[in-house]
């Protein structure tokens, strides 16, 4: 077999066992499969904007927080079922991106970062601020459901959209341009390429995954409050699976994310403070050592297409 | 005269206190290869900047075409049919050397690989198409920004020292695939310190000094001209 005619072989083997998986797996493991599902869909998104355009948001948590608060709002007030508010959630994200994606673009560097980093503790304060819609400080708690194996599957669902998004993206004429935005915009827009209209639309494809992701949880937790869904750490996770796995390639994000999961799942069950010296060690690891993460290594050197 | 395809008027850009160009005038017609030259810091790569919208001019009109495209964005001036390289080169390091020319194309991308695989070819660098840009060669750098211009099909062409780097017989390929273009009935206008690159090929020679332009004209004469020999060597 050749060696991608057994990765797709592969590949499909592994959706139809994690298809099977709720069948036969503990409650304990079909929880764990919903939440690396969620961190693939977050980590995947991220890696579209900043993996892609080099443009760092360092508030991505944002978008999930809004598809969070947009689910459980129309779930609780207008009873919409949890699948279309998911939708719903990612719409509500992409606006949020919409409305200040083009003011903030423009801004290059750490000046964008900082901006997103204060987009989220805005979104936070207004949803804390705008008690009738939200119920402020005190979260929402969504009408009592059992739901975990259908929102597994949806979670599943969209781990392999934001996946399947960000190979597209990445082997089509449209990735290519977002990535010499990276590379180097000033000739990128000398050389015709409308830098500002690409970044938007790449922020925009980089909300909707997390904001339906975020309406998911929301179901899945059945409440919701400011510092729950709109905590740094989120975003910081995201970006070190990124980086671990390796940015601008398309399953870069994915291992990051299982991997750094699964480490974090089985060092936090026995040493909840190595946990956090772990995660620190291998930030500081990545970025000294292998600032390609591990596939954007084994790509660059052996010369291999970023779709690995 | 025919009409300019490019006309410059009173372009002026100053950074701090420092006039980099100062009312610069002047005005290219299609199908000619012009020289810009000057001592270093006169303003050449300021100039270019602001007819490519890189740089936004402080006082002046630009027209291409008859259209005004000073305070145009950059990309929008591109796609109007000018391209540019840069003094310090600026290739997308890691897209490969095709993929820097797929990337700034139009159209179906079948379509413009095999141009792009063409004119890779013809800077000899047919072997290294899968390479990373920014693996190459300073030389090989410049030739892909080169004709990774081309691969937009732009009508005028500013080129900042291309020379610089690129070894004598590609050099001479260089030179030669600029006359072809300007048989082609493109526009070319030449950033270059080596006087026999601007002598053998230029019509017209621009000369600028701390901004201003000093001298216009053939390049026989523009090298007995006074002033440009002080510019050069007098002070
Ligand atoms: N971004 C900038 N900020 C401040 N000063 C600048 C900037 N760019 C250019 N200058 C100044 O403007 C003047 C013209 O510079 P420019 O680079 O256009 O000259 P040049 O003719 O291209 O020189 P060279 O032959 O060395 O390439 C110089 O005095 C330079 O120091
Ligand atoms: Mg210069």
């Amino acid at each position: 077999m050749r060696p991608r005619t057994a990765f797709r072989v592969g590949l499909v083997l592994l959706v139809a066992a994690l298809a099977a998986y709720p069948a036969v797996g503990t409650g304990y493991g079909v929880r764990a499969m919903l939440q690396i599902f969620m961190w693939v869909a977050l980590a995947a998104s991220w890696n579209l904007i900043s993996g892609l355009t080099g443009y760092v948001s360092f508030g991505h948590v944002a978008f999930f927080g809004a598809g969070a608060y947009t689910g459980a709002i129309l779930i609780t007030s207008a009873g919409w079922s949890w699948p279309a508010a998911a939708l719903a959630g990612g719409l509500g994200a992409c606006v949020v991106a919409l409305v200040i994606g083009y003011p903030c673009l423009r801004l290059k560097g750490p000046y964008f970062a900082i901006a997103m980093l204060g987009l989220n503790e805005v979104l936070r304060a207004l949803v804390s601020y705008f008690e009738g819609l939200t119920g402020g400080g005190n979260g929402i708690s969504l009408p009592t459901l059992e739901a975990t194996v259908p929102v597994y599957y949806a979670m599943g669902v969209a781990a392999a959209a934001v996946t399947l998004l960000a190979y597209l993206v990445i082997t089509s004429r449209f990735g290519l341009r977002l990535m010499t935005i990276r590379e180097d915009e000033v000739a990128a827009e000398a050389m015709g390429i409308d830098t500002a209209r690409h970044k938007l639309y790449a922020f925009l494809l980089s909300a909707a995954g997390p904001g339906i992701v975020g309406a998911l949880a929301a179901r899945d937790q059945g409440y919701i409050e400011p510092i729950s869904v709109f905590p740094l750490a989120t975003t910081i996770t995201m970006i070190v699976m990124v980086l671990f796995g390796g940015k601008g390639t398309v399953w870069g994000p994915v291992l990051g994310a299982v991997v750094l999961f699964v480490s974090q799942e089985l060092v936090w069950a026995r040493f909840p403070y190595l946990h956090q010296l772990l995660f620190g060690s291998i930030i500081v690891a990545v970025v000294l050592l292998m600032p390609r993460g591990v596939l954007g290594l084994l790509q660059q050197k052996y010369h291999l297409p970023r779709t690995i | 005269m025919t009409r300019p395809l490019l006309e410059i008027e009173g372009l002026s850009k100053s950074f701090g206190g420092v006039a980099a160009v100062d009312r610069v005038s002047l005005a290219l017609e299609p199908g000619r290869i012009y020289g810009l030259i000057g001592p270093n810091g006169s303003g050449k790569t300021t100039l270019f900047h602001c007819v490519t919208g890189v740089e936004r001019r402080d006082a002046g009109r630009v027209r291409f075409n008859g259209e005004r495209i000073d305070g145009l964005e950059p990309h929008a001036i591109a796609r109007r049919g000018i391209g540019r390289t840069f003094q310090i080169i600026r290739v997308f390091p890691e897209l490969t050397a095709l993929e820097n020319l797929l990337v700034v194309t139009r159209g179906s991308l079948a379509g413009a690989e095999a141009r792009a695989r063409e004119l890779l070819r013809f800077v000899k660098l047919d072997g290294l198409v899968h390479e990373y840009a920014g693996n190459l060669s300073y030389g090989q750098q410049r030739l892909v920004e080169f004709v990774r211009v081309l691969m937009r099909d732009p009508s005028l062409i500013l080129l900042d020292e291309p020379a610089a780097g690129v070894n004598r017989t590609l050099l001479n390929d260089l030179l030669e695939a600029v006359r072809r273009l300007r048989d082609d009935g493109k526009t070319i206008l030449l950033v270059e310190h080596d006087m026999k690159v601007v002598m053998g090929l230029c019509e017209t020679v621009f000369v600028l000094d701390h901004g201003e332009k000093i001298a216009e004209g053939p390049p026989g004469v523009i090298q007995a001209d006074e002033r440009v020999i002080e510019a050069y060597f007098g002070r």
